[in-house]
């Protein structure tokens, strides 16, 4: 065959195939090759082969090694070959051939050698990435941790993979002998039916649904299941893709917490009930022994000519400022729709100042206010003034005796919050002994005529009430330190 | 400008002559009584148990003009017929003659102080308990 022979048309299947053809005659020791087979060699059409330098072409190892033998394989046990390898053309690139070589017999003799020679380079190398990527997907399925497989249409398993088969308890070959219905809670069964007839009539693609399944030791797991399904080019449907996770243990957490939740505002609920109980009811008795007393100093005034009289006209007004207390605290932890405004603190703290003015001038306290005048905070009014003037009346109560009071007050921008920063060398607090109930309801540390121990835990709650916190540190007989973050204005 | 007098006597004030007491708390009445005796604060009052019982006479044909109150003062937390029910049912009825009500409660509940505020009847709400210059700012109101 030479090139002068080939026909236009076989020349177009050879170019447009990429398939080359080429001849060796053994007598005449010279090697044909076609204008494709040089092409794909990276070679000029006017290239001679001979039979060494076409093997030349095949990559040096293997690749070279298994054509050799074929050729010799060829010449001598009169065998075809077909095989695919690499050759490094003379451009330099490297390529995948499918090499076809036929004996041609004559007198028991191999006379000549034929065959094929195509450029698969670019199939080759789209099946060994699919390869790669088809490796990628089965470690993908067999490792992850959601329990996967694969179903037919009428739900028998394809395949399944570990994490299926731990969740199940079943092994591979166990799971082959039944249905995913098999293995569905009976009452469940009919769950997704709807949505896998609209699957397999091309209505959907793919969905999720709450699902129970039985597991091999009898027991009951609670599942989400997603399917998908897969169709061939014409849309036909071929099998599912399940995913079934157990979600047997976030159900029980999950029920354990709603059930916690509930408990909570039971007894939250109970915790207002009893607020309230306090306000009304102890708070009429309260006010009923008030005008008890009133009345009796007018009607019958030499009964309170007494050392007890007065003791009791106390208890009953320490009585009704216990209510109060009580129900100041109530009323923060029922106002749960808070409206909170800007506010300006430092005209907040000259407001309070001036309400204490008489305390500051007989305690000859030293006050540094160094609040900017336009620092603004989220608040509510009436718990900002109630703020400052606990933590005001607090750093004055509770200096060293005998001692001018000194209190400096600053701020500072952290994150969302205006830092309060209220420090005072006072009698400081052992932050150690007390420090768990430094904020808690009726703590006193100081043995002091005002002690309220009431104030910090409305202080504390009316904070927290809109969105801040409170942080202290203290030094016994050194300093307190009082951070209070407020929300800040943006 | 006139110049309040800081001592108020009472021949200044103009007195009421009949009030309702409507109070379930034995106890509150007792006192009730005693201050308004003490603050001269009217001519004749009435104690209702309930709300029911103070409506039901207030619904009485022919009321005379001697018994309808000129001012009122209503507890909140009753049985049978509460204060809240009771000022539904009241502000139903006209009368030819103006009634003040007051609410007195022990309750400082900020929610049953702001409800006293959307009756228009409702002049004022009391936290109890009542003292005697409450029952004089009373008369110095009406």
């Amino acid at each position: 065959m030479t090139n002068k022979n080939e026909s236009s048309l076989f020349n177009f299947i050879q170019k447009h195939a990429a398939i080359g053809t080429w001849e060796f005659d053994i007598k005449l020791n010279t090697l044909q090759w076609s204008s494709e087979t040089k092409r794909i060699h990276g070679l000029p059409t006017d290239y001679v082969p001979d039979v060494n330098s076409g093997l030349s072409f095949y990559k040096a190892g293997q690749n070279r090694d298994t054509i050799t033998q074929l050729y010799t394989n060829c010449i001598e046990k009169h065998e075809n070959f077909d095989v695919e390898l690499q050759i490094i053309a003379a451009t330099g690139d490297e390529k995948w051939v499918r090499s076809i070589g036929i004996p041609i017999i004559e007198n028991k003799k191999c006379i000549k050698v034929q065959g094929s020679f195509q450029d698969i380079n670019e199939k080759t190398l789209n099946t060994k990435t699919l390869a790669y990527k088809e490796q990628q997907l089965r470690k993908i399925f067999e490792s992850a941790v959601v329990g996967m497989a694969i179903v037919d249409l009428k739900g028998n398993w394809i395949d399944v993979n570990k994490s299926l088969c731990k969740t199940f308890g079943y092994t591979k070959e166990e799971f082959e002998k039944f249905s995913l219905q098999d293995i569905t809670h009976p009452e469940d069964t009919l769950i997704g039916r709807k949505s896998i007839i609209k699957m397999i009539n091309g209505e959907l693609e793919d969905f999720i649904t709450e699902k129970r399944y039985i597991c091999k030791e009898g027991k009951t797991i609670s599942a989400m299941l997603y399917a998908s399904i897969i169709r061939d080019d014409d849309d036909k449907p071929l099998h599912f893709v399940a995913q079934i996770s157990n979600q047997t243990q976030i159900k029980k957490s999950n029920s354990e917490v709603i059930q916690l939740l509930e408990t909570t505002k039971d007894q939250n609920k109970r915790l207002l009930n009893f607020a309230q109980i306090v306000s009304h009811n102890l708070r009429s008795h309260y006010s009923n022994l008030d005008m008890l007393l009133n009345i009796l100093k007018v009607d019958l005034p030499e009964t309170t000519k007494n050392e007890i009289f007065p003791l009791i006209e106390l208890a009953v007004s320490n009585l009704g400022e216990s209510l109060e207390n009580l129900n100041e605290v109530a009323a923060i932890n029922t106002n749960k729709d808070l409206k909170t405004v800007p506010i300006n603190l430092l005209s907040h703290f000259n407001k309070a100042l001036s309400t204490i003015s008489a305390l500051i001038i007989e305690s000859k306290t030293v006050l540094q206010l160094n609040v900017d005048k336009t620092v603004c905070v989220m608040g509510v009014p009436a718990y900002i003034d109630s703020i400052l003037l606990n933590f005001l009346t607090n750093a004055i109560r509770y200096k060293k005796p005998h001692k001018k009071a000194e209190i400096e007050i600053s701020t500072y921008n952290e994150e969302k919050f205006v830092v309060l920063v209220i420090k005072d060398y006072g009698q400081g607090i052992d932050l150690k002994k007390h420090g768990e109930k430094l904020f808690g309801m009726y703590k006193t540390f100081h043995k002091h005529e005002d002690s309220r121990g009431l104030g910090l835990f409305i202080t504390k709650n009316q904070v927290e009430a809109i969105g801040g916190k409170i942080k202290v540190e203290s030094t016994v007989n050194e300093s307190t330190t009082f951070n209070i973050y407020l929300r800040n204005d943006e | 400008m006139k110049v309040q007098p800081l001592i108020y006597t009472l021949e200044t004030m103009s007195k009421v002559d009949v009030a309702y007491i409507i109070d379930d708390d034995p106890i509150f009445i007792f006192g009730a009584k005693r201050m308004m005796e003490i603050s001269n604060f009217c001519n004749s009052f009435k104690v209702f148990k309930n709300g029911h019982e103070a409506i039901t006479k207030l619904k009485t044909e022919n009321l005379k003009e001697i018994d309808i109150p000129e001012i009122i003062l209503l507890d909140i937390n009753m049985p049978v017929m509460d204060g809240w029910e009771f000022l539904e049912e009241f502000s139903k009825l006209i009368f030819n003659k103006k009634i003040t009500i007051y609410i007195v409660s022990s309750s400082i509940d900020p929610i049953d102080i702001k409800r006293a505020k959307r009756y228009e009847n409702v002049s004022n709400y009391l936290v109890k308990p009542i003292s005697v210059d409450a029952l004089k700012n009373i008369l110095k109101d009406i």
